[in-house]
């Protein structure tokens, strides 16, 4: 009986330490959006000043300044950013998928080979090829298009890894086969079995490479010159470089809120399916 | 999944809704023949001459409020470029931010390639600043703008025109505005460490850098600083010096008045008369607030307008300015005409405009608070009794600046200096704090400069 | 026998199904690397509106990078060590945090309500972009910010401290941020890990009546390694790929001397302005042998503990 008591008290003060924890990273986490929030509520002059973490009373004017600006066109901002960012996902989910499902499944000479080189290279630094990236792409006028952000996502060497464990974790050989019983040609059986199976990690997928490519700043900056074809964290360097005369910084505070807006919309919709992902995905190094 | 991307779909119809709701106009469908080219493209790196392009040149864009409701609503009537909007020539701006060297990079590119473009695609007017406007007027992308037809710029402040002039005395464009940077002081501190707020009588007693750090002395003995920043004083020294920053042969060298600055700011931050914090820090901005310390500021109308947040909150009209010990600028925005425009008569005409027209000059300096290149149009402002600025306690500061532009000197300016202006302050301020030694903070400048310049030679230690 | 007379059948599939993978790479990928390898053997640059070069200049660029300074060090072995000081900084703390919360969502003893909500706010901070984040950071940390005004009316500080100043503190908040940004998706995948790891042995190892200390090391630990060598080779390619963060808050110049000055921020100095293809593919070369090198490591711990 004392025992049990005793681990009773352990549990509970377990429990609160345990909570505690958890929550103050939580708030740690809530506390940046809260700061970007009060930010995009103040003056440009409340903002040149000293910092405070009071709101401003400046949300719905910085609202509506934002979106009249002329310059930056936060709408079209957003479309090219959303367009980029999506396809991206979707290519290299589905592509990555494609590729660790031919290295699972089909025995073939190079197999091992190919396996040793994608992993190899998921170590070399992307910036590597950005001197010569740069270099082709003014070379062959590629600059200003988006396609060109795009297609390089069809060959992703870490997603790649991250959809080989899974798939090693998660597909039976039968299933493959059985498949093949039924008739159905070897595309289709990917595109029908293998992919519903792996829902949850090309989910989770989808969101992480979503989410770097919506902030991507580095590349798109070197590329995109034209404001027709800018995304959204181009249009934002360019707001805070803009000239000093007009320099709004609530404005930009605004801008940044309003950017990371939908990444945040999708993020919490698909939030659900993403934490089933990684969770039940059962990742076995 | 196809939850997922029912769900992409929606937000990407949503976004492409919100785009076409905001473009553009289609362009006027113009069908007489004009012999100028049908598109006129802008390069600039904001949208500040933009509108005042659209208000007073095209007259596309009201620039009044004439029922005093706050909403602009009354339109320029002798627009001079009027007639080219109905005659359907489209003006087209491509606006690329100066971060990082982003919008030399971009008009580069252009500039570069006009040979090639198609007339409708050739850059016909880009805007360039002070700080890299010798890296496009003594090359080949622009052209002479007497043979233009810009030919009286007797209106103009000198200084504008130097800045435009290649090395074998051609003109290759014009400024909009002219930038006098004046000495801004706070009145209620004036008064306590000099007795008077009034601005002839603080010109008298600051007029020089002896009595300027006489009076630092003084004011840092009741508790005040003389400036909020190490780097405030250094545009005013930067802009009067005797060489430039690189010589013809590529050797970096320090001017004699850079490193009179460097004396002087180590000696503020020795005895307490300015603060480490840079010109656009926020440590620095605080002194402009109801608490503020300092004395006196640096900048001209467009700073103390638009950039002293703190002290339009908290302090306003507690400010005044005068000339202070030495004439200088900061900013303005030229127009340069580029080699191959195929739109030369607008080009021209826009040019004259901003620069003679007295209508425009007027307008820009009643409607928008700016010191324009027409000193005429100045002159009648400065002489204006009841011409005042609000925030200066009423002093009429074009009085002020029209006596400040006619002593700047455009001179020792190289292609490099936006680098080694503010690479030099940077670097500076960690020796001013402590953190470094002298001689490593002159390396780690020289570093910076030989990664952004490979070509130049820095001093040999 | 049959089986793998089948297999040999489909081989073709496996090359196509690889083919777009490996043509994009080719194209976007490998080109550009071999050109950047090309472009460091060249004096390349632009000044003004004048290009210089390319002209063949062998291995001079890397002696450049390589050649010591007056003071003795070699720069970019310098840069690469700041970067990996503030990546080890903020991973310490990044894996035993996420570690811990993992553990926290996963104990079936705890039953922890509320988890939906925990797991979904972690990952946010992911979501600002990084030069927002920085920027926030910036003015938080300002001597007329928050912190500091916080500090000085608890009395623990009389003048403003200037954060970014000093070595140490400019540093921690460059990898203060970097562990809040990551902290959330870390815990996310170790949480994968654990959850895949046999029931069976925690309710085997609870009858034997092992304490939860044991099981952690006996079971979880040894288990979770490969996860664990998995987020620890993502995260440190990400670290020494730092760059907005140490850009904004040291105003891109590493502030203090230049000990928050990373690898990719001297890339940016000689690529962004003179478009410096020559200087800027040695540094590039030089960051993939080292990136090689710190991999080759990796990888050995990680084949031992799956073989």
């Amino acid at each position: 009986m004392d025992q049990n008591r005793k681990a009773a008290i352990k549990l509970t003060i377990a429990r609160i330490l345990a909570y505690l924890f958890v929550a103050f990273f939580v708030i740690l986490c809530l506390f940046f959006f809260y700061l970007l929030l009060i930010s995009a509520s103040k003056t440009n002059f409340q903002l040149q000043g000293k910092f405070s973490i009071l709101p401003g009373s400046n949300l719905l004017v910085n609202l509506k300044n934002a979106l009249n600006d002329t310059m930056i066109n936060i709408p079209v901002g957003m479309m090219n950013s959303f367009i980029v960012a999506a396809t991206s996902a979707v290519l290299t989910t589905y592509f990555s998928a494609l590729t660790a499902y031919a290295t699972h499944v089909y025995d073939f000479k190079f197999k091992k080979l190919v396996t040793t080189f994608i992993i190899a290279v998921m170590m070399i630094p992307p910036q590597v090829s950005a001197a010569g990236f740069v270099q082709l792409a003014y070379k062959y006028g590629l600059t200003n298009k988006l396609w060109v952000l795009i297609i390089p996502s069809v060959a992703a060497p870490s997603i790649y890894f991250y959809m080989k464990q899974y798939l090693e974790a998660t597909l039976p050989i039968e299933m493959v086969e059985a498949s093949r019983i039924d008739g159905s040609s070897e595309f289709g059986t990917f595109n029908r079995i293998v992919l519903p199976i792996m829902k949850p990690a090309l989910a989770v997928q989808m969101i992480f490479s979503f989410v770097a490519s919506w902030n991507n700043f580095f590349m798109p900056g070197l590329l995109l010159t034209k404001p027709e074809k800018r995304t959204v964290p181009i249009m934002i360097s360019a707001l805070r470089s803009a000239d000093f005369a007009k320099f709004d910084l609530g404005k930009m505070y605004m801008f940044i809120f309003l950017a990371i807006l939908p990444v945040v919309v999708v993020y919490l919709l698909l939030s659900k399916l993403i934490i089933k992902g990684v969770t039940s995905g059962s990742v076995k190094g | 999944m196809k939850k997922l991307l029912s769900l992409l779909l929606a937000l990407l119809m949503l976004v492409t809704l919100a785009a076409c709701g905001k473009g553009d106009d289609p362009a006027p469908a113009g069908g007489d023949e004009v012999a100028e080219g049908k598109v006129f493209n802008v390069y600039a790196w904001n949208t500040e001459f933009q509108g005042f392009f659209n208000k007073y040149y095209l007259g596309t864009e009201p620039c009044v409020d004439t029922d005093g409701d706050g909403v602009l609503d009354g339109y320029f009537e002798n627009a001079p470029g009027k007639h080219w909007v109905d005659e359907g020539v489209t003006f087209n701006w491509t606006i690329v931010p100066s971060d990082n060297g982003q919008y030399q990079e971009a008009l580069d590119a252009a500039l570069l390639a006009q040979g090639e473009a198609a007339a409708d695609e050739k850059v016909d007017l880009f805007l360039a600043e002070a700080d890299y406007i010798l890296k496009y007027v003594n090359s080949e992308v622009t052209q002479d703008v007497k043979a233009l037809g810009v030919n009286d710029m007797s209106q103009t402040y000198p200084y504008t025109v130097e800045a435009a002039t290649d090395t074998n005395g051609v003109t290759k464009g014009v400024s909009f505005q002219c930038c006098p940077s004046a000495l801004i002081y706070r009145r209620s501190i004036a008064k306590d460490v000099l007795g008077t707020d009034d601005p002839a009588e603080v010109q008298e007693l600051l007029n020089s850098w002896e009595k300027f750090d006489a009076v630092a002395e003084t004011a840092a003995a009741k508790g005040y600083l003389m400036t909020p920043s190490f780097a405030e004083t250094y545009r005013v020294f930067s802009n009067n010096t005797t060489s430039p920053w690189v010589d013809a042969d590529k050797n970096l060298s320090f001017d004699s008045a850079i490193t009179t600055w460097m004396t002087q700011a180590e000696k503020y931050i020795a005895n307490g008369y300015t603060l480490t914090e840079g010109i656009w820090d926020a440590g620095k901005n605080a002194e402009m607030g109801k608490d503020g310390k300092a004395l006196c500021f640096f900048g001209p109308a467009w700073y103390f307008n638009f950039c002293m947040g703190p002290a339009h909150d908290e302090a306003m009209g507690d400010w005044a300015i005068c000339e202070g010990p030495q004439a200088h600028f900061w900013g303005g925005t030229w127009l340069l005409a580029p080699a191959g425009s195929d739109n030369p008569t607008i080009l021209a005409e826009i040019m004259n405009t901003f620069i003679n027209n007295e209508e425009v000059c007027s307008a820009l300096i009643a409607n928008e608070s700016q010191f324009t290149n027409n000193q005429t149009v100045n002159n009648k402002f400065a002489a204006d009794p009841d011409y005042g600025s609000e925030f200066l306690g009423g002093q009429n500061d074009v009085a002020v600046f029209a006596e400040l532009a006619k002593n700047i000197k455009f001179q020792n300016n190289t292609i490099y200096d936006q680098y080694m202006n503010e690479g030099l302050q940077t670097y500076f301020v960690e020796y001013l704090k402590g953190t470094v030694t002298l001689d490593e903070a002159i390396q780690n400048f020289y570093k910076y400069v030989n990664e952004k310049f490979p070509a130049v030679n820095v001093p040999a230690e | 026998m049959k089986e793998k007379k089948r297999s040999i059948s489909y081989a073709k599939w496996g090359y196509i199904f690889i083919i777009p993978f490996f043509v994009v790479y080719a194209i976007f990928t490998l080109y550009p690397q071999l050109l950047t390898f090309y472009n460091s053997f060249f004096e390349n640059y632009r000044e003004g509106l004048t290009q210089i070069g390319p002209n063949f200049v062998g291995f001079a660029n890397y002696v450049k990078l390589l050649t010591p300074t007056s003071e003795g060090t070699i720069d970019i072995l310098k840069y690469f060590g700041n970067t990996m000081i503030m990546w080890i900084i903020g991973a310490i703390p990044q894996f035993v945090v996420a570690l811990l919360l993992a553990l926290l969502f996963t104990s079936t003893r705890l039953k922890l309500k509320g988890q939906g909500f925990a797991k979904t706010t972690i990952y946010m901070p992911n979501l600002i972009m990084a030069s927002a984040f920085s920027m926030l950071f910036f003015s938080l940390f300002s001597t007329v910010g928050p912190i500091n005004q916080i500090l000085q009316g608890l009395g623990w500080l009389d003048k403003p401290f200037d954060f970014i100043s000093f070595k140490i503190s400019a540093r921690s908040l460059v990898a203060l941020m970097n562990f809040l940004m990551w902290f959330g998706n870390t815990t996310i995948v170790l949480m994968a890990g654990i959850m895949g790891i046999d029931e069976s042995l925690f309710e085997s190892a609870r009858i034997d009546g092992a304490s939860s200390t044991h099981v952690f090391f006996d079971i979880t630990l040894p288990l979770l390694r490969p996860i664990l060598v998995y987020t620890m080779i993502t995260s440190l390619i990400g670290g020494l790929q730092m760059f907005d963060v140490p850009q904004v808050l040291s105003k891109g110049i590493g502030m203090p001397n230049r000990t928050t000055f990373t690898v990719i921020m001297l890339l940016n100095n000689y690529l962004g302005g003179s478009k410096n293809y020559g200087m800027a593919g040695a540094i590039s070369v030089i960051l993939f042998i080292i990136t090689g090198i710190l991999s080759i490591f990796v990888f050995k711990a990680m084949n031992r503990k799956e073989a």
